[in-house]
């Protein structure tokens, strides 16, 4: 299944204490609580006297509220509240998230009011005994939408005198990068042998994580404090916001974030109708709960993706690009989510792994009536989507073969260290390594013969790269340090509580593997809790690919000075020279003497109980906190991706024959969470490329609001994924960890689709959309004319 | 999505379910696996002031080999029929349709009575009644009748029952002598709707002549399609001599009536059916299987 | 509100219950017995979150009613452990061939897989991915989990 090279010993990080650990396949504590059932998933959490909210949504994509009739369903046994926008949205004071700083101008509402501007916008928020017969006074309000012709895709949020989807702005643009006039650009388009120009686009779809949002919440008038438990990707996000929100001092409000089933992005920031529930419950003076169900996820839970781009590329005659023109255009809905347009950054992002010498790029955020977006893995990975599209199409029309193309045109290692031309410096990359690993795992030599066999007995196999630079460990703004508070109790146990916690991630396990190798103890005797803001340092929440960067790089920290500290205390106690003691099994000895020893519990003790034990001036206890930022707001981690498929020619439908990674994530914590993260980044791009769309007909209505029309990929759908392992060892942070936790979604939408153009190029045709439905397949056959024989 | 409230009842007996169904009429609903009506229901969709369990009536749940038909009671579970070794023998296309129903997990609880009642265009069990010519006993406070497959399905989840009818089992002809089955269709996933598929049964003599067959079509129209058009065509001549492809082409010449939705256009639906017709046709020809009479 | 009461054995143990007749029951293992080890995930039958096994057979507990139960034997995740907190063989499976990531999905498959090896003893791959293609995961792509239900056969078949 997987070529692991694993980290071993040794590396650019000097850790003292031996790698038991750090770069081993260890297994797993989150699992004991979560295969036995015993997880704690928001809804999980219960309290007494605890109600519980729907929402009624509205069915209409624009138009005006001209009856809104609650007093059945306030009327209703079981029911109450019943709330609406006029009740909830003035008693919202402030709707910027942390990240932000301050107001941004984000359109934001808790609640419809006066008008609607997608299907599924929350009008009215029901609070009752139970969900049932919350749903079922939702259905007695009476709603009456004079509806207005929606603003639906990039084209009608740009034609000119377009109705604003916000009334109270000018036009539907979110946000605008200008480009910067380029004479030198021009001259070089002029002059180039070759200018190739594409528009490609790529559709909408969902982050869909399997456990929905849900948020319970406790306000406690008697104490003024707030008392949240959310699935959440940032439990003190979500504190600022609701502290700016309801007006209730951050210090009374506490956020809990247990297990949370999957965010992807989606649960970054706090959405309205979350607010909503928190401030019912608080106007109400009750404990509410409200789960999102499926049907809100796909159609109100934040949607992403939507992008159109149109890139111009000069090049020589060999096929080297020579310089790049990029036009963008986000489909943001009506709320977008904060941080949800990375328009600026596709920008940054876009040369990737390519010499690119000059650029120029101009993008566009656009509202529209239909749900809002959100960050989803990788939000900016239109850049590699166009880019590797665009370097197979421009491979075509110059006859060179692909893979050849890249390799003209990779940044190789000599070059290091590399400026882009957006100003992105690389430095431990290992890019043009990773695209030979790719091909040669892919056997593309071999399947370039096969192709040509196969294609003489009407079989369509395709093979197609995605080769990428990832901005991991993404350290800026409120994302720019984690903490990690570790101490030592007094039987020698140690804890770590980090400031962000872990959505999946597995970081119970990599940080405790980080902490038991700095500390020379066992990673059973280490536990790793987060989530909580009343126990944990600051944290901006898990996602930017930073986990592995930034908390390990500050539980590192934590657990070397702890380290320092235990050793000085066991020199003074074994009268010996610090440099000459060593920590192993949780036994402190002198290097190369195995007596005598002292554990790691007596020396706690002593710290907490013996004064006169400890070095002159020793700091009593055992307990260090350290906030850690690395060296750079980006760790670039690379990795490249292959994919075979085969077309079935009668009925259009794509199946994958393999799938291959060639990764980079400098040193590997844990090669399994590694494999794990990037795989089911792969099945995500995967159900993206071929199976996911967030559909809209032309009056704004979504097309696939339940898995029955919403289809997410299944173990048939997702083939074995095969890994290698390139490990250049990062310079940012102590550990010579990079993040990946996005790469696997970023890579393989350019890997499917280029399969998929590969396998029918040979035809004439090239897909410009997605998804690449067999319905959408077969359509391009027959654009080029093949007949199809149905035996 | 919760569904809206109803009075609950369970019944042990045929003969009260009937009289439920004549007092409460068309605000009453029978359950039986639930698998279609309950998601329905969760998101409401559907709604009724009454749900009638059948589920617990054993007289629902029998399997009975006549001479020369199989009696199957409505209420047998899919997962039941994929386990008899009766249905294996005697009711192969049936046995071979019923594994690609959903997935394993529906099928713990999916009935084929319910499958049939729901007449969902898709499905392959109403598409194996159609091919055989399967009869359906019905029963009422006004008595029981017996609907041919070929009068009991009109329309998209639409059947010629009346409101106040059950359907009590199904009976299939069994060939006399040794049959051939293909089963095959289409769909985005591995247990979603088909798009379109094909059921085909053969007779084949020694010397290789198709002697006897039964194709049908589904996904494509409201309802299931026989093919006797291509019934026609092959009598007589040498399996080795159809052409399969032809076959399926032939199947679907004759069918006006093909669904067109938001994601799948009638044309697509229409090429998926021929491509299926011709590999259900080559899977039966090439089936080993040894029928006992 | 009009309830019922329901009889039902869950994990071994007779419980009894009074709940309205609508009442799902997966809401109905979460709520009325404190089992929250099942997970809502879709409400209408295809993510697989909730599965459950029903007189030995796995089911959506989302499409059942909990009247429906009745005199039935339920086994939810919180029931098969290999005894005194040890994971049982597809639990421990899952945890060396690192099958879960959020957790979210995992009881349903642990549900799943239980049942499937009991039909297909010794499945090949084809079989194993169709056999789970009823469960959706958003964490691993099935990566884990299908090394899990292929290690926990090999296991079984040495027994």
């Amino acid at each position: 299944m997987s070529t692991p090279e694993d980290g071993g010993a040794g590396g650019a990080s000097a850790l003292v204490g031996g790698n038991r650990f750090v770069g081993q396949r260890v297994q797993r504590r989150e699992d004991a609580r979560l295969l036995s059932g015993h997880g704690r998933f928001v809804d999980d959490v219960t309290v007494p006297g605890l109600l519980h909210v729907a929402f009624l949504r509205s069915d209409f994509a624009s138009g005006t509220i001209t009856r809104l009739d609650v007093e059945a369903a306030r009327a209703l046994p079981g029911v109450v509240g019943v709330f609406l926008g006029s009740d909830l949205n003035p008693a919202v004071l402030e709707t910027w998230v942390d990240y932000e700083g301050g107001p941004r101008g984000r359109p934001f509402r808790v609640l419809a009011e006066g008008d609607v501007r997608f299907v599924g916008e929350p009008v009215a928020l029901v609070v009752a005994v139970s969900r049932y017969i919350a749903e079922d006074a939702c259905e007695l309000i009476e709603l009456e939408v004079a509806a207005t012709h929606p603003i639906v895709g990039h084209d009608a949020a740009l034609a000119p005198g377009a109705r604003p989807v916000h009334p109270e702005h000018s036009s539907n643009i979110a946000e605008t990068v200008e480009a910067a006039a380029d004479p030198e650009l021009d001259r070089i388009f002029a002059s180039a042998a070759h200018v190739i120009s594409r528009t490609f686009d790529q559709h909408r779809y969902a982050c869909v994580p399997m456990e929905c949002r849900g948020v319970v919440s406790v306000w406690n008038p008697a104490l003024g404090e707030l008392e949240v438990h959310i699935s959440t990707q940032g439990a003190h996000g979500v504190r600022g916001f609701l502290s700016r929100a309801l007006d209730v001092p951050e210090n009374r409000v506490r956020v809990v974030m247990g297990d949370v089933g999957g965010g992807f992005g989606q649960k970054m920031f706090m959405l309205p109708d979350e607010v909503g529930v928190v401030l019912a419950g608080k106007l109400l003076g009750r404990p509410v709960k409200w789960i999102e169900d499926r049907r809100e996820n796909l159609m109100a839970g934040q949607h992403a993706r939507e992008d159109r781009m149109t890139v111009s590329w000069a090049l020589d005659d060999r096929g080297m690009i020579l310089g790049v023109r990029g036009d963008l255009v986000a489909d943001v809905g009506a709320f977008p989510a904060a941080g949800s347009s990375s328009i600026g950054f596709v920008g940054v992002v876009f040369p990737g792994p390519y010499r690119i010498p000059r650029m120029q790029y101009s993008a566009r955020a656009v509202y529209t009536n239909t749900c809002g977006r959100s960050a989803y893995r990788g939000p900016w990975l239109m850049e590699s989507v166009v880019r590797e599209q665009m370097m197979d199409a421009a491979a075509a029309e110059m006859g060179i073969d692909p893979l050849e193309m890249r390799r003209r045109n990779v940044i190789t290692d000599d070059l290091l260290p590399y400026t882009t031309a957006t100003g992105m410096v690389y430095s431990e990359t290992s890019i043009a390594a990773s695209l030979e690993q790719a091909a040669t795992m892919i056997g593309y030599d071999e399947f370039r013969t096969q192709q040509a066999e196969a294609r003489a007995h009407g079989k369509l196999l395709g093979i197609g790269f995605g080769l990428y630079v990832e901005p991991s460990g993404l350290a800026s703004g409120t994302m720019s340090s984690e903490a990690a508070v570790v101490s030592i109790g007094m039987n020698g146990k140690v804890q770590a509580v980090m400031s962000s916690g872990s959505h999946g991630q597995s970081l119970e396990t990599t940080i405790a593997q980080v902490v038991a190798d700095r500390l020379g103890i066992d990673v059973d005797d280490v536990t790793v809790s987060q989530g909580d803001t009343a126990s944990a340092p600051f944290g901006p929440g898990t996602g930017g690919s930073r986990s592995a960067v930034i908390l390990s790089g500050a539980a590192e920290a934590a657990a070397s000075k702890l380290r320092d500290k235990v050793l000085a205390i066991a020199a003074h106690q074994l009268e010996a020279a610090v440099e000459d003691l060593q920590i192993e099994a949780g036994r402190i000895t002198v290097a190369g003497s195995p007596t005598p020893s002292i554990t790691l519990a007596s020396v706690a003790r002593a710290s907490y109980r013996d004064r006169s034990a400890l070095p002159p001036g020793a700091e009593m206890g055992l307990e260090e906190k350290v906030r850690f930022s690395p060296s750079s707001g980006i760790t670039w981690s690379n990795s490249c991706h292959a994919c075979v498929c085969e077309v079935d020619p009668r009925t259009g439908a794509v199946a994958l024959l393999r799938y291959v990674v060639s990764e980079d994530c400098g040193r590997m914590i844990n090669p399994d969470v590694v494999e794990g993260q990037i795989a089911g980044g792969v099945a995500q791009g995967i159900g993206g490329v071929l199976l996911e769309h967030c559909a809209y007909d032309d009056h704004g209505n979504p097309l696939n609001v339940t898995f029955v029309d919403y289809l997410l990929p299944t173990a048939v759908d997702v083939p074995t994924i095969e890994y290698g392992h390139i490990e250049t060892p990062a310079t940012t942070n102590p550990g010579g960890y990079k993040g990946m936790g996005e790469g696997g979604a970023i890579g393989s939408p350019p890997a499917v689709i280029n399969a998929v153009a590969d396998a029918i190029a040979h035809l004439g045709v090239r897909p410009l959309r997605q998804p690449l439905s067999p319905m959408a397949v077969r359509a391009l056959l027959d654009e080029a004319g093949l007949a199809v024989s149905p035996a | 999505m919760k569904p809206s409230a109803f009075t609950y009842h369970r019944f042990d007996d045929l003969a009260d379910v009937v009289d439920a169904l004549t007092t409460f009429g068309e605000d009453a609903k029978l359950l039986a696996g639930g698998q279609s009506l309950v998601p329905m229901m969760n998101m409401r969709l559907a709604r009724f002031g009454h749900l009638i369990d059948i589920t617990r009536i054993e007289s629902l749940r029998s399997i009975e080999r006549t001479d020369d038909r199989v009696v199957i009671g409505a209420g047998v579970r899919h997962c039941v029929l994929e386990r008899d070794e009766l249905i294996e023998s005697a009711a192969p296309l049936l046995h071979a349709a019923t594994p690609l129903i959903g997935h394993f997990q529906i099928r713990s609880r999916g009935t084929i009575g319910g499958s049939l009642a729901h007449a969902d265009p898709a499905a392959e069990q109403p598409a194996v009644a159609v091919a055989l010519d399967a009869t359906f006993d019905v029963v009422s406070s006004r008595g029981a009748r017996s609907i041919a497959a070929e009068d009991y399905f009109i329309g998209q989840w639409e059947t010629s029952m009346e409101f106040d009818e059950v359907l009590r089992s199904v009976s299939m002809p069994v060939w006399n002598g040794p049959v051939r089955v293909g089963v095959a269709e289409f769909s985005r996933r591995h247990g979603d709707f088909a798009i379109a598929g094909a059921m085909v049964q053969l007779q084949v003599a020694d010397d290789d002549e198709v002697v006897r067959s039964a194709v049908a079509v589904f996904g494509l129209s409201s309802i299931p399609n026989r093919a006797r058009s291509v019934e026609a065509t092959v009598c007589g001549r040498r399996l080795g001599d159809v052409d399969p492809a032809e076959i399926g082409e032939l199947a679907v010449a004759g069918i006006a009536d093909v669904a067109e939705d938001a994601h799948v256009s009638s044309a697509y639906r229409r090429s998926i059916a021929v491509a299926m017709v011709a590999e259900a046709w080559q899977r039966a020809a090439s089936d080993g299987r040894q029928d006992r009479p | 509100m009009n309830e019922m009461t329901v009889s039902v054995r869950v994990n071994g143990q007779p419980r009894e219950i009074r709940v309205e007749a609508r009442k799902l029951l997966a809401d109905a293992l979460r709520e009325d017995l404190g089992l929250t080890g099942t997970h809502v995930g879709c409400e209408h039958g295809v993510c697989g979150a909730c599965t459950i096994l029903l007189d030995g057979d796995a089911v959506r507990a989302c499409l059942m009613f909990a009247v429906q139960a009745e005199g039935c034997d339920v086994v939810t995740i919180e029931g098969v452990a290999g005894g005194a907190g040890a994971m049982g063989d597809v639990q421990q499976a899952m945890h060396e061939c690192h099958g879960l990531q959020c957790g979210f999905c995992t009881p349903g498959f642990v549900m799943s897989i239980t049942a499937f090896l009991e039909q297909h003893p010794n499945p090949d791959e084809r079989a194993i991915r169709e056999g789970l293609s009823g469960n959706l995961c958003r964490c691993t792509g099935y990566v884990g989990i299908v090394a899990a239900v292929k290690a926990a056969a090999s296991a079984r078949a040495r027994r």
